[in-house]
């Protein structure tokens, strides 16, 4: 599914967190928004996701030609991955993966076997099976954050949406998930963005790039666009490459 | 109990800690707030139920078994289940609305929930019976359609509200803004509407601070006697609720069916006590 993101700003009280964004995300395009802290990437998703409102009057938000501007989250159903994971503590993990089928209005909601058996699939996916019954506190932060991953996915989502997937996990854990995740989205070609503020990580998983500072994007390109030209000098020194 | 335990590791080989104090130090302060306790609240608490058990069991039971006694106890359970339901709501409904929005008056709805805490019962009654009452701002209006809220359960049951609305509210409020909203905002973009975002996700995370919310709630509504005392009228058979009929009996000098009716107040604080520990061993597990 695509996106398109038509002149969205977004201000808390006299901060402007994004300031008339355009971009357009192709069908089953892996995209990495990349940008300092404060650069308005993690609003971005946020709204993408109906999260969060744009400000009113101006600018829309389109999934695949569908105008979902003024839809609430529920009603979006993009698969969220969220910074710290939110797992549903009190939920094991299986009760968690499931969480989203359980929720499904009952005309289409898919009978207890189908849902244990699509639980059971998705754990075999994460490389956590056994890990059923535990409850999130029992696991390590990788391993929360694929349970996390495999909870947005079991809903089968259009759009998937990753919050600094990685960001608080340590460095060898974040480069086996790297691979993990750009190997499962060839695999499956689910259209993908992620926020990030390591640029190694952008330049490794995604086919491009969004770079944004202060709520304006600077640039938008494949890694070897970005690396060969940066637009301005921000984007050089961010990259931390030399303008030509 | 665990401070009380804690004396003993001065003899001990474990190192002391920079924070302990000396023993003379521990022991004093220790007894002084054990001795205080057993002074103001437990002899107390013996005393009532010595009184109460005076002329024994046959005594006690006898001094329940009467008319006026039953009616201020069903009374009072009539104003508890009215009152705390409603006070469940209301408190959720201001414990979410300050904790999951910004909005201009917040700090003051914040201080409003705890108007309770610091303004006199008395004065709660005496609130409205000004609004409600013979002579209140609505009392003309209310007797004409024949509606009588001062003197009877309507009143009661409204200055109870007022006296026990903080405690549900007071609990959650800042538990349901230090957990945040990560968890609710999950179950949104997994398709759950708000009723299955609250059943399934907020709902458990609260569930033991709001249980000790509603214990409390009942607690203080069934205890009440302040407000309740104002807005009563003291009615014997009508309008005496057990606080109220312990008062009425103590005046008539009949000291031991006043100590009974008084030691089941006291068995339900105890009752209370024993559910609030429990539920904030569990608040504090979970």
């Amino acid at each position: 599914m695509s996106i398109h993101i038509h002149h969205i700003s977004k201000s808390f009280g006299s901060f402007n967190a994004l300031k008339n964004v355009d971009l357009e995300v192709k069908t089953g395009e892996l995209v990495a928004l990349l940008g300092p802290s404060g650069s308005g990437k993690t609003t971005l998703l946020r709204i993408i996701a109906g999260l969060e409102f744009a400000d009113a009057g101006q600018g829309s938000i389109q999934f695949h030609g569908t105008d979902v501007t003024n839809r609430s989250a529920y009603e979006r159903k993009a698969g969220f991955v969220f910074q710290n994971y939110a797992l549903f503590n009190h939920m094991t993990v299986a009760e968690n993966i499931a969480f989203g089928l359980r929720v499904m209005p009952r005309a289409i909601r898919p009978d207890r076997e189908e849902i244990d058996k699509a639980v059971a699939e998705l754990l075999r996916r994460i490389a956590l099976e056994g890990y059923g019954d535990r409850y999130p506190s029992q696991l390590s932060g990788g391993q929360k954050q694929r349970v996390a991953l495999a909870r947005a996915l079991a809903v089968g989502p259009q759009v998937l949406l990753l919050d600094e997937p990685f960001g608080a996990l340590d460095a060898k854990v974040r480069k086996t998930l790297r691979k993990w995740l750009r190997q499962f989205h060839n695999e499956t070609k689910v259209t993908t963005l992620f926020v990030t503020h390591d640029q190694d990580e952008a330049f490794e998983l995604a086919d491009r790039v969004v770079v944004l500072h202060e709520g304006d994007i600077q640039q938008i390109g494949s890694p070897q666009q970005l690396r060969e030209h940066p637009k301005n000098e921000f984007v050089a020194d961010f990259l931390d490459c030399v303008m030509i | 109990m665990a401070a009380i335990i804690d004396i003993a590791p001065a003899h001990s080989s474990r190192p002391r800690k920079a924070t302990s104090d000396s023993l003379v130090s521990r022991v004093l302060f220790i007894g002084t707030a054990v001795g205080f306790m057993g002074l103001m609240f437990v002899l107390p608490l013996i005393v009532i139920f010595q009184e109460a058990f005076r002329k024994g069991w046959e005594g006690f039971i006898e001094a329940l078994d009467d008319g006026a006694t039953m009616h201020a106890i069903w009374l009072t359970l009539k104003v508890a289940a009215i009152t705390v339901p409603l006070n469940t709501l209301f408190g959720l409904a201001a414990a979410w609305c300050v904790s999951r929005f910004q909005f201009r008056g917040k700090r003051f709805l914040t201080s409003l929930i705890e108007l309770p805490l610091w303004v006199s019962p008395v004065i709660a009654g005496m609130v409205y019976v000004l609004l409600f009452g013979a002579q209140g701002l609505f009392g003309p209006t209310l007797k004409e359609h024949g509606i009588k809220i001062i003197f009877a359960l309507p009143g009661i049951v409204l200055s109870t509200i007022f006296v026990t609305f903080t405690f549900v509210a007071r609990i959650l409020a800042p538990q349901m803004e230090a957990q945040g909203q990560a968890e609710e905002e999950a179950a949104m973009t997994l398709g759950a509407n708000g009723f299955q975002m609250f059943w399934r996700v907020t709902l458990p995370k609260i569930k033991w601070g709001l249980l000790y919310g509603i214990i409390l709630c009942n607690a203080r509504s069934m205890g009440e006697f302040g407000a309740v005392s104002v807005v009563s009228g003291h009615i014997r058979n009508k309008t005496n609720t057990v606080p109220l009929h312990i008062e009425v009996l103590y005046n008539e000098y009949q000291f031991v069916p006043a100590f009974a009716v008084a030691s089941m107040l006291a068995l339900l604080a105890l009752v209370t006590l024993i559910l609030k520990t429990l539920t904030t061993t569990r608040r504090g597990a979970a």
